[in-house]
């Protein structure tokens, strides 16, 4: 079976509890092919936990979910060591972070001490408590949810720590007619139960390797770095995209590129993948946010302007 | 202006009309100096106005205006074969030269084809900017008060007289503001005219400037409500001037030449009018005895020689035979001179039959005696033929020749005792590094223009005491009028020992077509001039014109390049080859002469039939254009036959995808440098319907970004390739 076919069966997995939402289950694949973390800035109900799990459950992958609220603590994520008398011992009991796929949903409600340690985990892919460091297993994927609407008692995430995720996403309300197609789905039963794993962990492991091969041509890094550097000119922008970010979208490209069933990235992948992966690591400036022009607009303007690479003619 | 696309039929009223305008700004410039190629400007703003409205890009007008401008200078300036090496030199020379005049902000010494450069690119300025005005900015308020200012001050100020080209401006400028305006309110309102309410809305317009002209014509002139201003500015003007009269005020022709220098006062009166196909300058006098004040004849006078009108005259030069074509020459007297005016080369003296004229060989002088008393006559014919003198033959003379005449020299090598060595050291040092007598003369007449020298009537220093007019103006001054100028060469070429004199007479004046259609030329007391003759060996005596400013009318043959195949010519270069080379030679030579005899008789036919030259070029432009227009059919079936031959590879291939991905744009479907491939391939397959382009594209994408240089189907691809650009073929 070719990594195409097996990634379709993945998808079409997912497609069997959510209904319309195939971008964002690719996009969630991508993420996880290419090693990196989610951001989904929505309301509740769109089904970010319905996603998450079909995800998880496909791939045959543990699921933990952690809800942040205000007095959670570090402890409470990464793990706490308890003392066993009967061992004479302390021993570690891991936190809901140790886990395949986990969900951490509205993380602007806790602490920024408690956010850092989610952070620094997802970063470093490991916990560290009392001295003792824990690998978390591969793979490892987190997919933190942010409500938008509410600011009342909330810690918005500093921006400079959003580039720990690999995309920023949004998942929308469904369509009139894909609504009324949950509601007949989950009229006699809950699809999520009957759900097969179609791709063992190893399986992935393998997938996460085929990722690196995907080739990326010079044309693409150059037109990749061309855009990159425009969000740092752009008039609109207080800080721009970093090496990091580029490096990012290259990653992303190259899972995307797998996904779609090729083995090579094409501009179209860049176009495609760069709001997502752009919208969050920028800070617009004040004036920006009053003239009410967000992130997205200004890669989309952005994506006009820079020359797409058709031949090798004309490259530095 | 590329972005402006306005109807065809009304850009191209717009630009006729504009062109009229543009024309009566030519017509006074061209008359008032004396220009006689107005055609060449005419043709270029024709050309200019062409290339705009076929919306020519700029890489290829640019050259073509580049060629035209060349070939005019040439046309106009040199007589030497196009491409010639003798061209090239000379432009370049020209060029390197007025360099070094504008470094030295010396304006009024530029040559005349420089000049006219830059009148090429005042022009093609002025051009882009109607261009801008019309196609752009929709006005052309700005141009037209321009225009009526312009022609309404030369018509105070000059010699022009404007009745007929204010009128024609009127009319014509009216009709571009009033169309553009139209057509400004249309495009303010986001519509287009159709061509129907476009004629309705200038029914009006055609009207009222119908009415205007026409009652303008009609009415009675008025004479002016104010008295003349120009006496009065030309009083306050030179009311200094005329202050200070302690200098030699001289004006026209005059006898005495015994104390030259101080300022030369403009007299318009006419002297003569001559019809006379081509320009001559008119002699009447030579003298011979420089006293380092003036010029006097000092001779023994010998006996005047007796003439019958209409005879050949014995020292016409030119060897005559019976086939010799003469130019007649048609002088009618306004005023009257003490001897007949003639150009170079007369040959008959034609007068009434009772009247005989007599000649003093040694000055050249004429004049009629009419039983046995002067007398003076009103009008005269002449016969001349043109004089024409070979560059190698005469490049060709050295000092040693003299000895082979049998002249006596001696007066004509005349010099005052008193004249200083510095006068004669320069001349040295101006000729000493040519070696024909031609060439060292040619030095001497170049000198002034080249080193500083100021045309001046006004400001002109008259020698006191002991002081040396030559002397004054070459080393002190450097300041004076046709006088200083012409002494100055003669005294040089005689302190060189080329025997040289002094020549009065008349500059051709201003020419006008009559109502013959012949050229007339008016010559007033201003074109009073004097010039230079120096004899060259086996040739006699030639005229020289160091004065800056005039142009030597000697006619010259570049015959150089010509004779090179001549085995008798002189050519030190082949002497000094070594003996293998010389069988090379001659093949390479003949070579040479066929691209440039080929050049020259392209160049000799076009002179003659300018028309048809331009005919010629407009067809060969249309068809260009035509060509041009049209490639988006003719492109894909060249590419099909191209590339069935080719080897289908990947290198093939991305070949391939770049035309089709040409002709696509031509066809229609732009593509944004922002859009992928594939993006543009959704596109052309939602218009052509199928998915050909995108799988062509993919094919493409997978060699350019993949590095899958190889692909199993180079048949289909090809199959598919070619259905498509077929299809997108326009």
């Amino acid at each position: 079976m070719t990594h195409a076919q097996v990634i379709d069966k993945v998808l079409a997995n997912i497609d069997k509890v959510m209904i319309g939402k195939r971008d964002i289950a690719e996009l969630s694949l991508t993420a996880l092919l290419a090693g990196g973390h989610v951001l989904l800035e929505d309301v509740p109900g769109v089904g970010k936990t319905m996603m998450v799990k079909a995800l998880a459950k496909s791939i045959g992958a543990s699921f933990k979910r952690i809800q942040f609220t205000p007095d959670l603590l570090p402890s409470d994520v990464l793990g706490v060591s308890i003392y066993n008398p009967r061992e004479m011992e302390f021993e570690f009991r891991p936190g809901p972070i140790v886990g395949n796929i986990v969900l951490a949903d509205e993380i602007n409600r806790t602490s920024p001490k408690t956010q850092a340690a989610l952070l620094e985990s997802m970063e470093e892919s490991s916990v560290t408590v009392d001295g003792e460091t824990i690998r978390i297993p591969q793979p490892f994927f987190v997919m933190a949810t942010q409500n938008p609407i509410e600011y009342e008692g909330t810690y918005p995430l500093p921006e400079a720590q959003l580039d720990r995720f690999l995309f920023k996403l949004k998942m929308g309300y469904p369509k009139r007619s894909e609504e009324i197609e949950v509601l007949s789905r989950a009229e006699k039963s809950v699809p999520i139960d009957h759900l097969e794993t179609v791709l063992t962990i190893q399986e992935l492991a393998e997938l996460q390797h085929a990722v690196k091969e995907v080739t990326v041509d010079h044309t693409i890094k150059t037109y990749i770095v061309d855009c990159t550097s425009e969000t740092r000119t752009n008039p609109h922008v207080y800080l721009g995209v970093s090496p990091r970010g580029s490096l990012a979208l290259m990653k992303s490209c190259q899972a995307y590129a797998l996904i779609k069933g090729r083995t090579y990235v094409t501009p179209d992948d860049v176009k495609y993948l760069a709001p997502f992966v752009f919208g969050h690591r920028m800070i617009l400036r004040s004036e920006a946010k009053y003239e009410g022009i967000t992130s997205n607009e200004i890669v989309d303007r952005i994506l006009t302007r820079v020359s797409v690479p058709i031949d090798r003619v004309g490259l530095k | 202006m590329k972005e402006v696309r306005t109807d065809m039929r009304f850009l191209i009223l717009m630009y006729v009309l504009a062109f009229i305008l543009l024309w009566e700004w030519l017509l006074p410039v061209i008359e008032l100096t004396d220009t006689e190629y107005i055609a060449v400007f005419l043709y270029f703003i024709g050309i200019s106005f062409l290339f705009g409205l076929l919306r020519m890009r700029w890489w290829l007008s640019i050259p073509l205006k580049l060629i035209y401008l060349l070939w005019s200078l040439h046309y106009v300036f040199f007589e030497t074969a196009i491409l010639s090496r003798e061209t090239v030199s000379l432009l370049i020379t020209d060029l390197m030269s007025n360099i070094g005049i504008i470094a030295a902000w010396n304006w009024e010494s530029i040559t005349n084809p420089f000049r006219t450069v830059l009148f090429f690119v005042l022009l093609w300025m002025t051009i882009y900017l109607i261009r801008h005005w019309i196609e752009v900015r929709k006005s052309i308020l700005l141009f037209y008060a321009m225009t009526v200012i312009f022609i309404a001050v030369l018509d105070t100020f000059s010699s022009y007289s404007a009745e007929g080209a204010i009128f024609r401006i009127m009319v014509s400028g009216l009709l571009l503001i009033g169309l553009l305006t139209i057509s400004r309110i249309s495009d303010r309102h986001g519509r287009k005219l159709g061509t129907g309410m476009f004629a309705a809305f200038s029914l009006p317009l055609l009207f009222a400037v119908v009415c205007s002209s026409a009652f303008a014509s009609i009415m009675p002139d008025r004479g002016p409500s104010w008295a003349d201003p120009v006496p009065f500015l030309k009083s306050v003007v030179r009311g200094e001037g005329l202050g200070s009269g302690s200098f030699v005020a001289k004006s026209g022709y005059d006898t005495d030449d015994s104390k030259l220098g101080g300022a030369f006062s403009q007299d318009s009166t006419v002297v003569f009018s001559a019809t006379v196909p081509k320009k001559q300058y008119w002699k009447i006098e030579t003298k011979n005895t420089y006293t380092s004040k003036g010029w006097e004849q000092q001779s023994d006078e010998s006996m005047p020689v007796n003439i019958d009108p209409g005879s050949l005259l014995a020292f016409s030069g030119a060897d005559l035979h019976e086939e010799t074509e003469f130019l007649h020459a048609e002088i009618n007297m306004k005023q009257q001179l003490p001897y007949l005016v003639y150009p170079y080369g007369t040959s008959k003296i034609h007068t009434r039959t009772d009247v005989v004229l007599q000649n003093q060989e040694e000055t050249g002088q004429f004049w009629v005696m009419k039983d046995g008393e002067e007398t003076e006559l009103d009008s005269f014919g002449i016969d001349l033929v043109e004089q024409n003198y070979s560059l190698k033959a005469l490049r060709a003379t050295s000092m040693d020749d003299y000895a082979l005449e049998s002249v006596d020299f001696s007066e004509y090598l005349q010099l005052p005792e008193q004249l200083p060595d510095r006068v004669r050291e320069l001349a040295l040092a101006i000729t000493g590094k040519e070696e024909s007598v031609y060439e060292k003369a040619k030095s001497i007449e170049r000198y002034f223009a080249r080193n500083g020298f100021m045309y001046d009537q006004q400001n002109v220093a008259v020698p006191k005491g002991n002081e040396d007019y030559v002397d004054q103006f070459l080393f002190d001054t450097k300041r004076g009028y046709c006088d200083n100028f012409s002494t100055s060469m003669v005294v040089m070429l005689r302190a060189s020992d080329i025997p040289a004199r002094w020549v009065k007479g008349f500059a051709p004046g201003e020419g006008k077509t009559n109502s013959q259609g012949k050229m007339e030329y008016q010559v007033t007391n201003n074109e009073a001039h004097s010039w230079v003759e120096a004899y060259i060996p086996g040739f006699g005596w030639m005229p020289f014109e160091p004065t800056i400013g005039f142009s030597n009318m000697t006619g010259i043959e570049y015959d150089l390049e010509l004779d090179m195949s001549d085995p008798e010519a002189p050519d030190m270069e082949e002497r000094e080859r070594p003996e293998t080379d010389r069988t090379e030679t001659p093949a390479k030579n003949d070579e040479d002469n066929g691209i440039i005899a080929f050049f020259n008789k392209m160049d000799k036919f076009l002179r003659e039939n300018a028309w048809v030259g331009f005919a010629g070029l407009a067809v060969i432009l249309f068809i260009a254009w035509q060509v041009y227009k049209h490639r988006g059919r003719w492109i894909p079936k060249l590419l099909i036959n191209a590339y069935r031959k080719r080897q289908a590879d990947w290198v093939t291939y991305t070949k391939q995808y770049k035309g089709l991905l040409k002709q696509l744009d031509r066809f229609g479907f732009k593509r944004t440098n922002s859009m992928t491939l594939s993006e543009y391939a959704k596109t052309v397959d939602t218009h052509f319907g199928g998915r050909r382009m995108r799988m062509l594209t993919e094919a493409y994408e997978r060699g350019l970004y993949g590095g899958y240089t190889s692909h199993d189907d180079w048949a289909g691809l090809q199959e598919m390739w070619e259905d498509l650009i077929n299809r997108s073929s326009c």
